[in-house]
């Protein structure tokens, strides 16, 4: 029972994790300009992020190892400098986003700027990481994570047409604007399969010391946590689709975003959106904050770990402490936090392939997974994955500049 | 034994099992026709900054000697005092009589005036 319950638990916070900056803005965008056309890239990049994710968890249950301490000890310092260096770049930044999404929302709730808000913000996700413990984390961020489900209550009872629907699942070449449509497909997969979530996903399992005997929770929670968690994101999509569509308007800032919630959600409509946009913020800032505490701490073998008394994982504390303020001093610098996503999402993307290619060794070597190898389908995903990877990693930055 | 890929970046733990980070740098001792042996085992972010470029090393080696990081670093355990080579090196030091947690408990003195850090 108690495992039913934490499976259960698993799956719900995977859907309050889903949902952070990245993740709303691309698919908000993606709607109001393409209608439901681009939903075949959500439904992707999902697919992809819970492959990764489940992965990770195998290695963090049957090899002991999240995927910093995996990648250095199988390809050395040398190569691991590269993923390691973007990975704490692209925390910085997203994390920048993050804190003035988060801002930025309870700046819609208040009318008072959103620069005033970065600070207490900040303070707050220092606090929770101070004074929480790793389950108190993942369960609060993910409970108050459902108000996210806003958005597929929303798209609910828009009644989009089935049919319709059916037919984003299916890419197709659009008829205008074709830069732009790749340029926002791109960064949905750039914003799905965030490297962040992997290793706080495989050091989470770490944390709660799981065993090859939570396998099947491991794929369960992956597959399913993810498969909702991308509803809520497809769910923002056709919102945007319905109601932002034919205004044309298009997404230039969250105050804009916001108005896809008022024909569902009437005068409530502001408050759901910026309680979903500020606890998806604030969570995923609280989980970037520690995986990079935690990626610091795996790849140079310090003792690290949030269940442990503070005093004895200084170096651990330390770390995630000058990430966070890097963060905000950066935010509070002025810089537009959309912007900033935009270009977390898009290094996301350049450095997806030294991202992926570890996996496909590491999956099937036996020092890592024992005999839970990767079959053919596994490899297949992952090669696919690495070949795209490629693909995209090449076309983002002129894309950025034609299509952004 | 291939002693790089069983050692290098293996991380190394004390006779308590407590963490003294990574087998950052090894050396090695070779003979006339003899393979490789195993000397030590190097930690110490000096040793990883080398191992990028002699630069980057000198770089962090200035860093820590401003920051009046100890004249022990980057620590050094000699083949003697390893127990064992699994998934893990485990030694039979003594973190604490090591440089290798020089910069914890630096730190730890700044932590625990935190209210909430035990």
């Amino acid at each position: 029972m108690k495992k039913i319950f934490n499976l259960a638990l698993g799956i719900v916070t995977s859907i309050g994790g889903f949902v952070e900056v990245g993740s709303i803005s691309t698919a908000a965008q993606a709607g109001s300009e393409f209608g439901f056309s681009l939903l075949w890239a959500i439904a992707i990049a999902s697919l992809f992020l819970a492959a990764l994710a489940e992965m990770a968890g195998r290695i963090a249950a049957v090899g002991k190892r999240s995927m910093a301490a995996a990648v250095r000890e199988r390809f050395g310092f040398h190569f691991q400098v590269i993923p390691l260096g973007a990975e704490l770049i692209i925390d910085v930044l997203l994390l920048t986003a993050e804190l003035g999404g988060a801002a930025i929302a309870v700046k819609m709730l208040t009318e008072i700027g959103f620069q005033w808000w970065i600070l207490p913000i900040g303070l707050a996700v220092w606090l929770v990481i101070w004074l929480g413990n790793f389950s108190v984390i993942e369960d609060g961020v993910g409970l108050l994570g459902m108000v996210t489900l806003s958005f597929v209550v929303s798209a609910w009872r828009l009644h989009p047409q089935v049919a319709s629907l059916a037919h984003g699942f299916i890419p197709t070449i659009p008829h205008h604007d074709l830069t732009r449509y790749a340029f926002l497909s791109v960064s949905i997969v750039g914003a799905t399969v965030s490297p962040y979530l992997l290793n706080f996903y495989a050091s989470g399992a770490l944390e709660e010391k799981w065993t090859e005997q939570d396998l099947w929770v491991n794929r369960l929670t992956a597959y399913l946590g993810m498969g909702f968690g991308s509803t809520v994101a497809m769910g923002c999509l056709v919102t945007a689709a319905i109601v932002l569509g034919p205004q044309h308007i298009k997404v230039d800032s969250y105050e804009e975003a916001a108005r896809m919630f008022v024909p569902v959600f009437g005068r409530w409509a502001v408050t759901l959106f910026a309680l979903s946009l500020g606890i998806g913020c604030f969570g995923a800032a609280v989980e970037i904050t520690l995986n990079a505490g935690y990626v610091l701490g795996q790849a140079f073998g310090w003792t690290w770990g949030i269940d442990k008394p503070r005093r004895e994982v200084s170096r651990f504390v330390t770390a995630l402490s000058v990430v966070l303020l890097l963060a905000v001093l950066i935010a509070l610098s002025g810089w537009d936090p959309l912007q900033v996503t935009l270009i977390s999402v898009a290094l996301t993307v350049v450095i997806m392939p030294i991202i992926v290619l570890p996996f496909l060794v590491l999956m099937n070597e036996e020092e890592y997974v024992k005999g839970h190898t990767s079959g053919p389908i596994g490899n297949g995903l992952l090669a696919v994955l690495t070949i795209l990877g490629a693909i995209m990693a090449l076309i983002v930055i002129p894309l950025e500049i034609f299509g952004g | 034994m291939d002693v790089v890929r069983e050692v290098l970046d293996k991380p190394v733990v004390d006779r308590n099992g407590r963490e003294m980070g990574r087998a950052d740098g090894i050396v090695l001792a070779i003979g006339d026709g003899q393979p490789p042996r195993l000397e030590a085992i190097l930690i110490g972010p000096v040793v990883l900054g080398r191992r990028l470029h002699p630069s980057i090393g000198r770089l962090v080696g200035a860093l820590e000697r401003w920051l009046g990081l100890g004249a022990n670093r980057p620590v050094r355990v000699e083949f003697g005092d390893i127990e064992m080579i699994g998934q893990k090196v485990k030694v039979r030091l003594a973190v604490g009589d090591t440089g290798a947690d020089e910069v914890e408990r630096r730190l730890r003195r700044w932590v625990i005036r935190l209210p909430g850090s035990r």
